[in-house]
């Protein structure tokens, strides 16, 4: 359908009429194939469960030679061809649903009036031949620096790329953006926090003083902050589908994962230590089979493998895919979530467009079968999820339960109606445990699952990785043999991160930019497949993958290097006639203007209240609860820590976060939406987190000064850093002596405070 | 910029009261310089119609065991019902003996038996259903329909939908978000007290809040006059009073509980226990009594879901208990909407994202798949023809062969019925003319009215 509807764009373009030494059939691939496949193949391919009056048009001589009914073309001849006949439903009617739209059967007679050239056939005919042609899985390419016309105006090469694509679109960058605006956009980007007021004028006056060095230097102290990692670590997260609970098991249970928070500090911590992006996937992949030179080093391996333990599982009772059903999840996670392809349609069946077989798909599987994967005692409610062991860790301190603690919220027996005795654990309380994954005793390879139902196997596939993915053509790069005494989690790991590898690289490397410029140079984060987008800058994304890799996959270098691109730093201030020519900066002529995500929202409101606590929160709400916590009513509690240390359950998302777009964290989430829904002016308004925020903002001013129009002003420049207007100071002043009218003074002054706190000069960021 | 005043450009700047249509009216009625021209020459359509209730079942009913009978004719054994059938009504309409209420109603319904669709995947085919669109997020057809009319009630979203799934199926997407859906519960939790978050707050008085929020809007109107040419920080002042004016309206519609028991006990609410199977608890009766209300109301597009259809390995047992968890409610709905005399302007709609294929009863499975080639909707009121049939499947269910219907001409004869233009209702959005019925266009089924 995405290509039919290319397609339809495309119509009107002139074809490129390329020389070649043989006939061009470029036509036909581009106009003719994608429509056969998209619409006849069903019926008139290999594929098909019955071939359709015997015509198959998935190979050169099932066109040429037609089917039962005749011969399908009549070279030249349009309007005497079977095939244009049937299109038009004159006669024959096909498709059979609906005809085809009516430029789309134009190409087709400009097909046969030009003689129906078709390829000739492989040794076997290809029911497709994306396979080859997918541009994410072409080898990542140095690309030369591009000249432009305006070389004052690139910093960077980044610059350059970008230039050079807006001076073929005809258009200019707009202005740079000023240092009040740069400062704003480099906090919210780099951690997540407005600046202080006395942060941004010291930027502002040394950015009047040493210009370009100012931002340099602020950016390398801000990189420098753990609060980088909380805020990048959160977009992992994401990713990962991080939660603290399984989620409902579709019976409606939802058993808690009481030590997952030690992956989300693994997380921070590995973004903190700009740990090489590379080895940050081979840790969670395969930390457990890795040589590790110390216990510490070790027990943050294992806890990284939590990534493969996090699946939302649905139930085991009565469910005999279970165990492929968390294999199903492990493959979307890595192959989703690093290589930016789906493929978990093979599961069940081979797919007309993408580029993974079956095969493939159990070659990955078997890998997965090969694995014990680890996710605790699921609430002790054996029909949603068998218990499982733990990864017990060596280095942290043991951290029992506070004293006379009892936990609540116990299952009853269905009979009895008598709470369910809690089973004794096999560990001695508070010993420091974490979720993940190990090798099991016997690997095996995984049978193809006909149907992808369990039960219905077929024959054994060798254990391995992605066919469609070639490392090189070179024998030394060919993928690494996997060890049949092991699971091959640790060369699918190597496999994934290896320099050749297409995927991984322009994957990480898009996700940068999408979160420092909205919108990613391919516009669909998780899908760099035949689904997916193309890059708007296929050039650029592959130099930053080159450089990415060359600066030893660190992800601070290459923030880095984009915040204090020229590209990066242009104003957000631009009239209705930018934004129609380069529709959602799309050409990068501009910066987008964003609104904050649900989490620096929060954490600016803690900020400017005065009651954000910046130290990390330890460990987590649940930690000593395995529960099901649908039956715990509300476990949330209020917290002055950052978002990212909420407890993220599944189902049961933090309240004072629920409103602003959360995503599920049941599968890979690369791009959050972003709605304007009147629940969320409820929430701003009415949520007990923004009058709290705004009652404990009115009283740190109220101690600070008692002068009503110091208030104000100092009520502004908390808020929004700046001074407020003289209109907006009388309308102000109107504000508290009408609501103090009503109440009292207090009162009033938290109305203004929290008026300060929800307006969009507060939530947009320039 | 010109002075020229465009639609799309009225409709993005004015308050969610004006609709399309409206414009419309007063661009015809009056000169106002120089208008869109699309806007002259789109054809004035009679409405049927002004509100929809649409009863999604999701997951894919089994069209075969509710309202597409299929005995075993001739020798060979096929797929085909497996639960026994009745003629019901004047019409003399078939349905299944699972649905004994909603057959008391067979003579309201206008059920279209030769549905078909692309695809036999959930998420696929449920934004298809929704969107017209397979892959993206595009506005749903809840937000073209407030977006093309308007709303009755400006203190309430145009567009509700209760027990949703994922917040791409009410989207609002490129249109003005005003039109996005308000969700009310989350699909897969208990609906008996689902409500709008964040709803009241006793920190104080409305007239505080209506100050405070005064002073919240002046501070983005202007905040906005220095960034002209972003709709989104429009968008963000007229959904802000929105959601003040529902703190006075939702509260009290949301309560249900000055209904009289009698009503309570017709709407089967909070009767539903324990979940069987795939057929989890949603109160749907406390939903379809909500949809009732929020249609007195003046809301214009009304979603209602129950879930989950998805029936595989229990065909018969779950089956049977999606059919008993919707059946009573869904009669007592059609018969209130008579009652009230409502029924004639609104539009209720129920189906799901496809078909099942059938069993052969003589085999003993009980274990069904998706059938996207053939399955069934049915239409009520809004004056759709009452008590008659459109289309048809083959003798298995498995394929539509007559009065097909797909997707996109239910959507333009949605919208044809509440007299907006199915084909031309559209939104230029990224460099071309959007619409809910696709490049291809969608098929007006005017045999489907009286």
């Amino acid at each position: 359908m995405i290509r039919f509807l290319l397609l339809a764009t495309l119509i009107g373009t002139p074809s490129l009429l390329l020389a070649s030494e043989t006939e061009d059939f470029s036509f036909f691939e581009n106009r003719i194939r994608p429509v056969l496949v998209a619409h006849c193949y069903e019926c008139h391919a290999e594929a098909a469960k019955e071939i359709g009056g015997s015509l198959r048009l998935d190979h050169a001589q099932g066109i040429q030679q037609g089917g039962q009914t005749g011969a399908l073309l009549a070279a030249g001849k349009p309007a005497d061809s079977l095939l244009i006949q049937a299109l038009r439903y004159d006669g024959l009617e096909m498709p059979p649903d609906q005809p085809l739209g009516e430029t789309i059967i134009r190409d087709f007679e400009t097909w046969v009036e030009q003689g129906g050239l078709v390829p000739p056939d492989q040794v076997a005919p290809q029911a497709d031949d994306s396979q080859t042609e997918l541009w994410s899985l072409q080898p990542i390419h140095d690309p030369d620096v591009p000249d432009v016309m305006n070389s004052k105006w690139p910093r960077d090469s980044i610059d350059r790329f970008a230039l050079a694509k807006m001076e073929d679109m005809g258009i200019s960058p707009v202005a740079d953006a000023d240092p009040v605006m740069l400062v704003r956009r480099l906090y919210f980007d780099l951690i997540g926090l407005p600046p202080s007021p006395a942060q941004q004028s010291e930027f502002v006056a040394q950015f009047e003083l040493r210009g370009h060095t100012a931002v340099r230097k602020l950016v390398d102290q801000l990189l420098s902050q753990t609060q980088f990692g909380e805020r990048w670590g959160r977009r992992w997260l994401d990713v990962a589908r991080y939660a603290e609970s399984n989620g409902n098991d579709g019976l409606g249970r939802n058993p808690t994962f009481p030590h997952a928070w030690r992956y989300r500090d693994y997380v921070i911590d590995a973004i903190n230590a700009d740990l090489p992006y590379d080895e940050f996937i081979r840790e969670q992949i395969a930390g457990d089979l890795m040589e590790s030179e110390s216990a510490e080093v070790r027990d943050r391996r294992l806890i990284a493998t939590g990534f493969l333990a996090m699946t939302a599982k649905p139930a085991k009772a009565m469910n005999d895919n279970f165990d492929m059903d968390v294999v199903a999840d492990q493959i979307d996670v890595i192959t989703r979530g690093i290589m930016g392809l789906s493929v978990s349609c093979a599961r069940c069946h081979d797919h007309k467009f993408d580029p993974v077989p079956m095969q493939d798909y159990y070659a990955l599987a078997g890998i997965f079968t090969s694995t014990e994967t680890m996710w605790g005692v699921a609430g002790h409610e054996k029909l949603t999820a068998p218990p499982t062991d733990l990864h017990v860790l060596k280095t942290p301190a043991t951290i029992p339960p506070p004293e006379g603690f009892v936990e609540t919220v116990i299952v009853l027996e269905s009979a009895t109606g008598i709470p369910k005795k809690l089973p004794a654990s096999k560990w001695k309380s508070g010993t420091p445990l974490a979720m993940g994954v190990r090798d099991k005793k016997e690997p095996a390879d995984a049978k193809i699952n006909i149907k992808g139902e369990a039960k219905k196997l077929g024959d054994p596939v060798p254990r391995g990785f992605l066919s469609a993915c070639n490392l090189a053509a070179q024998p030394e790069n060919q993928p690494p043999a996997i060890n049949p005494k092991q699971s091959g989690r640790l060369q699918l790991a190597n496999w994934i991160t290896h320099p050749n590898h297409p995927l991984t690289a322009r994957v990480i490397v898009n996700r940068i930019w999408q979160h420092l410029f909205q919108r990613g140079l391919v516009g669909t984060p998780d899908d760099f497949g035949v689904y997916g987008q193309r890059p708007s800058h296929p050039q650029l994304l592959d130099h930053l993958a080159t450089r990415f890799i060359a600066d030893s996959w660190s992800i601070k270098q290459l923030v880095r290097a984009i915040v204090l691109s020229r590209t990066y730093q242009l104003s957000s201030d631009v009239d209705s006639a930018r934004i129609a020519t380069d529709p959602e900066s799309r050409w990068l002529s501009y910066h987008s203007r964003r609104r904050l995500d649900a989490e620096a929202l929060r954490d600016s409101m803690l900020q400017a209240s005065g009651q954000l606590d910046r130290t990390p929160a330890q460990g987590s709400i649940i930690r000593h609860r395995d529960i099901l916590v649908n039956l715990a009513g509300n476990l949330h509690q209020s917290s002055r820590h950052r978002s990212v240390y909420l407890c993220f359950l599944r189902s049961s998302p933090p309240p004072e976060l629920a409103a602003f777009d959360l995503p599920s964290f049941t599968t890979v989430t690369g791009k959050r939406q972003s709605s304007t829904v009147p629940g969320q002016t409820l929430h701003l308004l009415n949520n007990p987190f923004a009058v709290q925020q705004a009652e404990a903002f009115a009283k740190s001013i109220a101690a600070s000064t008692s002068d009503d129009a110091e208030q104000i002003q100092l009520a502004y420049h908390r808020a929004l850093n700046r001074e407020p207007l003289a209109t907006e100071f009388q309308q102000a002043t109107e504000l508290i002596a009408s609501v103090a009218a009503e109440s009292n003074h207090h009162q009033a002054l938290a109305a203004l405070c929290q008026a300060l706190l929800i307006c969009n000069e507060f939530r947009y960021v320039d | 910029m010109s002075t020229k005043l465009n639609r799309r450009q009225t409709l993005q700047s004015t308050s969610c009261g004006f609709g399309y249509l409206a414009l419309q009216a007063m661009c015809a009625g009056r000169a106002m310089g120089a208008v869109d021209d699309l806007s002259a020459a789109l054809p004035a359509i009679a409405p049927r119609a002004r509100r929809v209730i649409f009863l999604c079942m999701s997951g894919g009913p089994a069209h075969l065991d509710t309202f597409d009978y299929k005995p075993q004719v001739g020798k060979k054994k096929h797929p085909g019902s497996v639960f026994p059938f009745q003629q019901h009504g004047e019409s003399g309409l078939w349905v299944s003996d699972l649905l004994p209420e909603t057959a008391k109603h067979v003579d309201d319904l206008c059920v279209i038996n030769g549905m078909h669709a692309d695809t036999g995947i959930h998420a696929q085919s449920f934004l298809q259903l929704h969107t017209g669109e397979r892959l993206r997020t595009r506005p749903s057809l809840g937000a073209w329909v407030t977006y093309g009319l308007g709303t009755e009630n400006e203190n309430l979203p145009g567009f509700i939908s209760l027990n949703t799934s994922k917040s791409s199926v009410y989207s609002s997407a490129f249109l003005p978000s005003i039109h996005n859906g308000t969700p009310i519960g989350v699909n897969g939790e208990d609906m008996s007290a689902a409500t709008i978050a964040n709803i009241t707050s006793d920190h104080a008085t409305l007239s505080t809040k209506r100050k405070q929020l005064d002073f919240v809007q002046m501070m983005n109107r202007q905040h906005a006059a220095d960034r002209r040419g972003d709709d989104r920080l429009e968008s963000v002042i007229e959904s802000m009073e929105l959601g003040f004016r529902m703190q006075s309206s939702a509260p009290e519609l949301l309560d249900i509980r000055n209904e009289t028991e009698n009503t309570l006990q017709r709407y089967r609410v909070g009767t539903q226990e324990k979940q069987v199977g795939t057929c989890k608890v949603t109160d749907f009766g406390r939903q379809c009594l909500l949809a009732r209300r929020f249609a007195e109301a003046g809301v214009r597009f009304i979603e209602v879901n129950h879930g989950s259809w998805d029936q595989h390995k229990n065909h018969r047992r779950d089956l049977t208990a999606n059919c008993e968890a919707t059946d009573a409610p869904v009669a007592a709905l059609l018969q209130d909407l008579k009652d009230r005399g409502m029924l004639d302007e609104t539009l209720v709609i129920w189906g799901g994202e496809f078909g099942r294929p059938g069993l052969t009863p003589e085999d003993g499975k009980n274990e069904t798949g998706h059938n996207a080639r053939g399955f069934t909707f049915w239409l009520a009121g809004g004056g759709t023809k009452a008590g008659y049939r459109h289309g048809a499947t083959d003798e298995t269910g498995a394929r539509a062969v007559e009065g097909k219907v797909h997707f996109r001409d239910l959507h333009a004869t949605i919208l044809h019925a509440l007299g907006l233009p199915a084909n031309e209702l559209t939104y230029w959005h990224e460099g071309r003319h959007h619409r809910l019925t696709g490049p291809d266009g969608g098929k007006i089924i005017h045999q489907l009215f009286v």
